[in-house]
């Protein structure tokens, strides 16, 4: 669940109204998302580095909004504002549009076909005569490095680069270079650095060595030149510092690259809908022609309205509800999802905007509704479902053996599925290849390596840790273990385990021969050679 | 409610995943959130007819779905892991459901282990157990669901519900159940539901 950052001042003044804490709490719960937490920079800095680091640092109230993952257009105020705005039918829906400027007037992002092998896929767009403010600025930084984290899945497969297009002029170039071949001075720095130095300089920065991994093992570098040779950028890792934009940049040229063009459109969709607002021309972009290593040239950002035709009654049918058509309509156009009623009234038609890449099925559709709705008032009810109930076999006798044991003076206990490697092996005085463990290939701790074969191990470490009791303590577990089976689908397979451990001063082999005398009675199994059960030495 | 089989703490990445229309680039499936495998790393079997159903829906929608629109990958579903919900074992009935010639309603449960791959702490184990409850039927509602859950709560002992929108990449309407904490004077989330998606 990703969290946006919001002062509560700035969005209480965008929202035109200011609510007390629970107010806000309430409209979030409705809406979807989750206030998490109500804090400030001075807060923040406290908890992390500790008091005297705070001083001096902001006061300013900040909400932390948690976002629903699959949302992108609620990861920054701007769109917390709209969608809030919509929901709660203060202002229609924008209309985003695109200008496609004259011939020959528009900017140009040329792809060579060198960047197949590393990062195929770019996508740009400007905004026109925009305006910042220092908020504004922050925000725009800031869903950057939010769509980075979420959609972009860290940058491998979407990097967004934004760039002052008064510092540039076009046609611009995509293509892939040898490191020693790139040479710029990176976002912040003071000097130049060819592309093998860049990846040295970040190695040790705790925010860019994580995306070094992306491209560093390739032949060639994605990276991205106006027509004078100036760079861009290197996606995925920097910018170049010659475009940094400021508060005061006026133009911006974004770009995307990127390994999944589905997913760089809809990242170019977000940013430019969000800030687009703050355009002379609210709410337009300027479109920009890519031109891709065939010859083929698309123009982006596309922008796509989709129309979806939903019946009423399933709506209603699906949610349990019985509305109107045209009040369902008009929740839909609460959730930034455009509808009117057509043909008779038997039928909704929906306008899917570009910032809800969300919506991909009907159910997405009637959940909006319900949201709407209101999910608690929604009236609940039981489904006239007639089944038998029935417990699996083994779960049944498992309890029932549990209460016996019990009975027997035995305590239950509940262990870990998972233990490290010495544990089912070395310890037992067993080979690991021997016990058919199933292996974890990346277990964060030693504790938890492989899953047990064997309850003992659980049961032993019980009772060193419980060494201080009241002695003699009498252990059972009946629980799974895990084993490698070649017949299963998946490789390996779950036995039902029974084990009981006795611990006193004195070693009592006659309690546990009583316990497995017990159980063998109350399953029914004789003690017998043939078809009942013995005891045999073992060894270990 | 009829008790589920889950006797299989190894699961692939198909049924734990695939079949449950969670992305293949889906942070959760990150090795930092699951407990892959080493040995035995990949699942052997998959059901060949569903598994090339499900490629198609990830990567070119269908059932009135736009999909994800992404090249799906067979290795990726095979790669064997501890499961992260029970869901997977529903998901497995699910599909026994559906061979099934005539379909009958049901209702299944389950009580058991899952793992994650987390650190430990106060309010977090790397594995623990997982109450999970299917019904399958011609008819049902959001208002149904809501009723069962509401039932369910009760039974335990716990009377204030209140839903809340949700996202799971498999269910669509989501909700999340929270209940007020008398001692905690705050709503906590007790739980988590929804439709699946078509």
């Amino acid at each position: 669940m990703p969290t946006v950052s919001v002062k509560r001042d700035l969005l209480f003044q965008a929202l035109g109204r200011t609510y007390t804490d629970e107010e806000f709490n309430e409209l979030c719960f409705e809406f979807g998302l989750e206030l998490d937490e109500i804090t400030s920079e001075k807060d923040i800095i406290s908890k992390e580095k500790g008091e005297d680091r705070a001083k001096g640092a902001s006061d300013t109230v900040l909400y932390k909004i948690d976002v629903p993952a699959n949302r992108y257009d609620l990861l920054c105020l701007e769109g917390l504002v709209r969608g809030l705005q919509v929901f709660k039918e203060r202002i229609n829906l924008p209309r985003y549009e695109k200008i496609i400027p004259a011939e020959g007037e528009g900017q140009r992002l040329i792809i060579t076909e060198k960047t197949v092998q590393v990062r195929p896929h770019a996508v740009a767009a400007v905004l026109r005569d925009i305006t910042f403010t220092k908020e504004r600025y922050d925000s725009f930084i800031d869903l950057q490095e939010k769509l980075h984290q979420n959609i972009c899945r860290r940058r491998a497969l979407v990097a967004i680069g934004t760039h002052d297009l008064d510092t540039i002029s076009g046609p611009f170039t995509y293509t892939a270079k040898a490191p020693f071949e790139i040479k710029f001075k990176p976002l912040n720095q003071s000097q130049e650095y060819t592309a093998s130095q860049i990846m040295d300089l970040y190695r040790t920065d705790s925010h860019l060595r994580h995306y070094l991994h992306l491209i560093e093992n390739k032949p060639l570098y994605p990276v991205i030149y106006d027509s004078n040779g100036v760079v861009l950028s290197m996606p995925p890792i920097i910018n170049g510092d010659h475009t940094k934009i400021s508060v005061n940049t006026k133009n911006v040229l974004i770009e995307c690259t990127g390994t999944d063009i589905t997913k760089a459109k809809i990242v170019l969709d977000i940013i430019v809908t969000m800030f687009s607002e703050y355009c002379e021309k609210p709410f337009t972009v300027e479109a920009v022609e890519v031109v891709s290593p065939n010859g083929k040239t698309h123009i982006y950002p596309e922008l796509a309205y989709r129309k979806e035709k939903v019946k009423p009654e399933l709506i209603n049918k699906k949610i349990g509800i019985s509305e109107t058509p045209s009040s369902l309509a008009k929740l839909l156009t609460r959730m930034c999802l455009k509808s009117h009623v057509i043909g008779n009234g038997n039928n909704i038609e929906i306008e899917i905007p570009p910032t809800r890449a969300d919506i991909i099925h009907a159910c997405d559709i009637v959940e909006d509704a319900a949201i709407a709705y209101g999910y608690n008032n929604i009236q609940m009810a039981i489904p006239k479902t007639y089944t038998i109930a029935n417990q699996l076999p083994l779960n049944k006798l498992t309890e029932l053996l549990r209460l016996d044991l019990a009975a027997a003076g035995f305590t239950e206990a509940l262990t870990f599925a998972l233990c490290s490697q010495e544990d089912v092996a070395d310890k037992l005085g067993m080979d690991i290849s021997a016990t058919k463990a199933v292996l974890i290939a990346n277990p964060k701790t030693a504790e938890f390596q492989v899953a047990r074969t064997t309850l003992l191990p659980g049961l032993l470490k019980t009772i060193a840790a419980n060494r201080k009791m009241p002695l003699p303590l009498k252990l059972f577990e009946i629980s799974d273990v895990v084993v490698k089976d070649s017949n299963t689908d998946v490789g390996a397979r779950n036995y039902r385990h029974f084990c009981a451990v006795y611990y006193n001063k004195s070693p009592g082999f006659e309690i546990i021969h009583g316990l497995l005398d017990r159980v063998m009675q109350l399953l029914e199994v004789p003690p017998n050679e043939e078809n009942g059960y013995t005891i045999k030495a073992a060894e270990g | 409610f009829t008790e589920m089989p889950t006797q299989n703490f190894v699961e692939s990445s198909f049924w734990n995943f695939d079949a449950l229309f969670q992305p293949q680039q889906h942070p959760a499936r990150d090795q930092h959130d699951t407990f892959f495998l080493q040995d035995p790393a990949e699942a052997p079997e998959l059901p060949p007819g569903y598994t090339t159903k499900v490629k198609k829906v990830h990567s070119q929608g269908g059932y009135g779905s736009q999909g994800y629109k992404y090249e799906w990958r067979l290795e990726e579903a095979r790669r064997n892991l501890l499961r992260t919900h029970t869901t997977a074992a529903s998901a497995r009935m699910l599909y026994r459901l559906a061979q099934q010639e005539r379909f009958s309603p049901v209702k299944y449960f389950s009580i058991d282990r899952v793992f994650r791959n987390e650190s430990l702490d106060a309010t977090h184990l790397a594995e623990f157990h997982q109450v999970e409850g299917v019904v399958a039927d011609r008819g049902l509602t959001l208002g149904h669901l809501m009723g069962i859950l509401r039932q369910f709560f009760t039974k335990l002992g716990i009377t204030q519900l209140r839903f809340k929108p949700a996202y799971n990449p498999y269910t669509e309407p989501s909700m999340e159940v929270f209940s007020y904490h008398e001692g905690l004077k705050k709503w906590v989330e007790v739980g988590n539901s929804g439709i699946f998606r078509p």
